[in-house]
């Protein structure tokens, strides 16, 4: 029963990352390689707060999505002037950049977590303490299993308000025809900064639940293949509404999983998984470019 | 001296990468990332070739055409029929980041995830003055300025030259008078593979070879030819030189750990202040392709 729950507490953090991509790539129409970036920002920040400065895991998690929601700006000024490939290169420079100053904010004269040496560079943090609540310190699996579906669900009810608003539509008045926004009066640049902050807390709140999970956070969590693993997750199960990018999630689950019950050995599955994950992509984008279960073609 | 040496010689690796991915972005606006998968791929497949007892000039050829069919498989059953259906830059790119992904699949597969190097022996060294060249450094120098030799002459005094530029400059035009497009979409794919393919050897013979190495160096030839100028192919080269004399001039001043952060931050201040690049044309927004 507790890998049925561990596999429920994965599959919930990673529906939060899947639905924040989601706004970015299915409401705005811009594709994204540094969503990892304000992933591990979020784990960072909410583990440093928890291990240094002794806060809650709330808190601690809200420093995260602080930070994050700030950090965006990074991505949402520039989306004001580029678009396609050239923003997808935008992407490219924040992922790398951010991934540098965790890899090499380090000292190893200073002790871990001063302003020498925030980061532990690649040695990452170890011991991350797992969240208490009321009281309880959650340190069995059902525990957290339940604190990651209450984010997940809190988490879906935000992505699921903000599509369903008038807000939601504007993103995607502006994803089809950013011309045509414009000139109906609406401020689309207050709008992407707006959707690319919530999107980024979104995946700092997945970061913190993930370093309090597995106890251990290192800069490999902001690498360019993580980033193209939670795109993965998004373009399979599709963008532009609610159910594609949950139906991704599970279906990338679920490929190691079958693989583990073909008997397929641990040293090939790891491949034939990557294998998967690129044919399902590539045949998707012939066969069905809105995904599975998805809403807006990518063109 | 040595710093601007080491830079050049990195810068004209960058350079060959540069062009063999601008060969297929100019004329067609695919974001050809599968590219990355051959670069991985190419050193492996000389390896195994070399440990089967094979000539070395024949296990290269046999490397390097493996690369270029590689990619034209990529257009033939991909990127064209993409094409045809009306699909946009950002299908293409998501098409060819799952080739890439097979393709890195396959080699881990087939090859295992670890370090690998082509000459188990010790560099020889040659000194001029006060500078030092290895002999991967000499066989990376001489192949990359062969290779954009050769690509440059062909492109400026040859009728597919001729038909390639006026591609890469209006591809609609180019269709319009009845040109042969998907022949020469055809020809650029299989260019680009196999000039990656000699990149990948070239950088395998020099640094050695592991499966991550494709992905980060074709990011780097993505820079280099923004930099450059990407609607120009001289504009790719010119980059990648200065690129790699930015990234050497990093390890010197600042530590290596930093190349990567000052590479791209560089990316951004052009891609801010200076988005044709160096050899960039200004255009007019009706021109524009």
């Amino acid at each position: 029963m507790n890998y049925e729950l561990h596999l429920l507490v994965y599959f919930a953090i990673y529906v939060i990352v899947a639905l924040s991509l989601n706004i970015v790539v299915g409401y705005c129409g811009l594709i994204t390689l540094s969503h990892a970036s304000y992933f591990a920002i979020g784990a960072y920040a909410c583990s440093l707060a928890m291990l240094k400065l002794h806060w809650a895991f709330f808190p601690a998690t809200l420093l995260g999505v602080s930070i994050s929601a700030v950090l965006s700006l990074a991505l949402s000024i520039p989306s004001w002037r580029f678009k396609g490939d050239q923003f997808v290169l935008v992407s490219l420079v924040v992922q790398v950049v951010i991934l540098s100053l965790l890899n090499n904010w380090t000292n190893p004269r200073f002790e871990f977590g001063t302003l020498q040496n925030l980061t532990n560079g690649s040695f990452g943090i170890v011991g991350i303490p797992r969240p208490s609540l009321f009281g309880t310190t959650l340190d069995t699996i059902p525990s957290m299993a339940i604190l990651a579906v209450t984010l997940m669900l809190g988490c879906g009810l935000l992505a699921f308000l903000l599509k369903a608003s008038p807000w939601g539509r504007l993103l995607k008045c502006i994803r089809d025809d950013e011309l045509a926004a414009r000139g109906l009066g609406k401020n689309v640049r207050m709008a992407k900064v707006q959707a690319l902050a919530i999107a980024c807390g979104m995946a700092a709140v997945a970061g913190a639940l993930y370093a309090t999970y597995v106890g251990y956070i290192d800069p490999s969590a902001a690498g360019i293949d993580q980033s193209i693993l939670m795109l993965c997750y998004v373009i399979v199960g599709g963008v532009g509404n609610f159910r594609g990018p949950i139906v991704g999630v599970f279906v990338l689950l679920a490929i190691p999983e079958a693989l583990r019950f073909a008997h397929v050995p641990d040293a090939s599955a790891a491949n034939l998984q990557l294998i998967a994950y690129g044919a399902l992509l590539i045949t998707l984008m012939h066969v069905r470019p809105q995904g599975l279960a998805g809403e807006y073609r990518i063109r | 001296m040595q710093v601007l040496l080491n830079g050049s010689i990195d810068g004209l690796a960058i350079a060959t990468l540069a062009l063999a991915w601008n060969v297929v972005y100019l004329p067609t606006r695919v974001f050809h990332i599968a590219v990355a998968g051959i670069y991985t791929l190419a050193p492996y497949l000389l390896w195994t070739c070399l440990h089967n007892h094979i000539a070395l000039p024949i296990a290269v050829v046999l490397a390097c055409s493996t690369g270029g069919i590689l990619s034209l498989a990529c257009e033939a059953a991909n990127h064209w029929r993409l094409e045809r259906r009306g699909a946009e830059a950002s299908a293409h790119l998501v098409a060819s980041l799952g080739l890439y992904i097979v393709l890195s699949g396959i080699t881990a597969l087939s090859w295992g995830t670890e370090t690998r190097v082509l000459r188990p022996e010790v560099d020889r060294v040659i000194h001029i003055q006060s500078m030092v060249l290895t002999q991967g450094q000499i066989t990376s120098i001489t192949v990359s300025l062969a290779v954009i030799s050769v690509f440059v002459t062909w492109l400026k005094f040859s009728n597919n030259g001729l038909r390639f530029r006026a591609l890469a400059e209006n591809p609609v035009e180019f269709a319009l008078r009845g040109f042969n497009v998907r022949g020469m979409r055809l020809l650029a794919f299989a260019l680009s593979g196999t000039i990656t393919a000699v990149c990948g050897l070239v950088g395998a013979n020099y640094n050695g070879f592991d499966l991550n190495g494709g992905l980060s160096i074709l990011l780097l030839a993505v820079v280099a030819s923004t930099i450059g100028g990407r609607l120009s192919f001289s504009g790719a080269a010119w980059g990648g030189l200065l690129l790699g004399i930015v990234r050497a001039g990093t390890v010197w001043f600042l530590g290596a750990r930093w190349q990567e952060a000052v590479t791209f931050t560089l990316l951004m201040v052009f891609l801010l202040f200076m988005p044709n690049g160096l050899l960039g044309r200004d255009k007019r927004l009706e021109a524009a392709p």
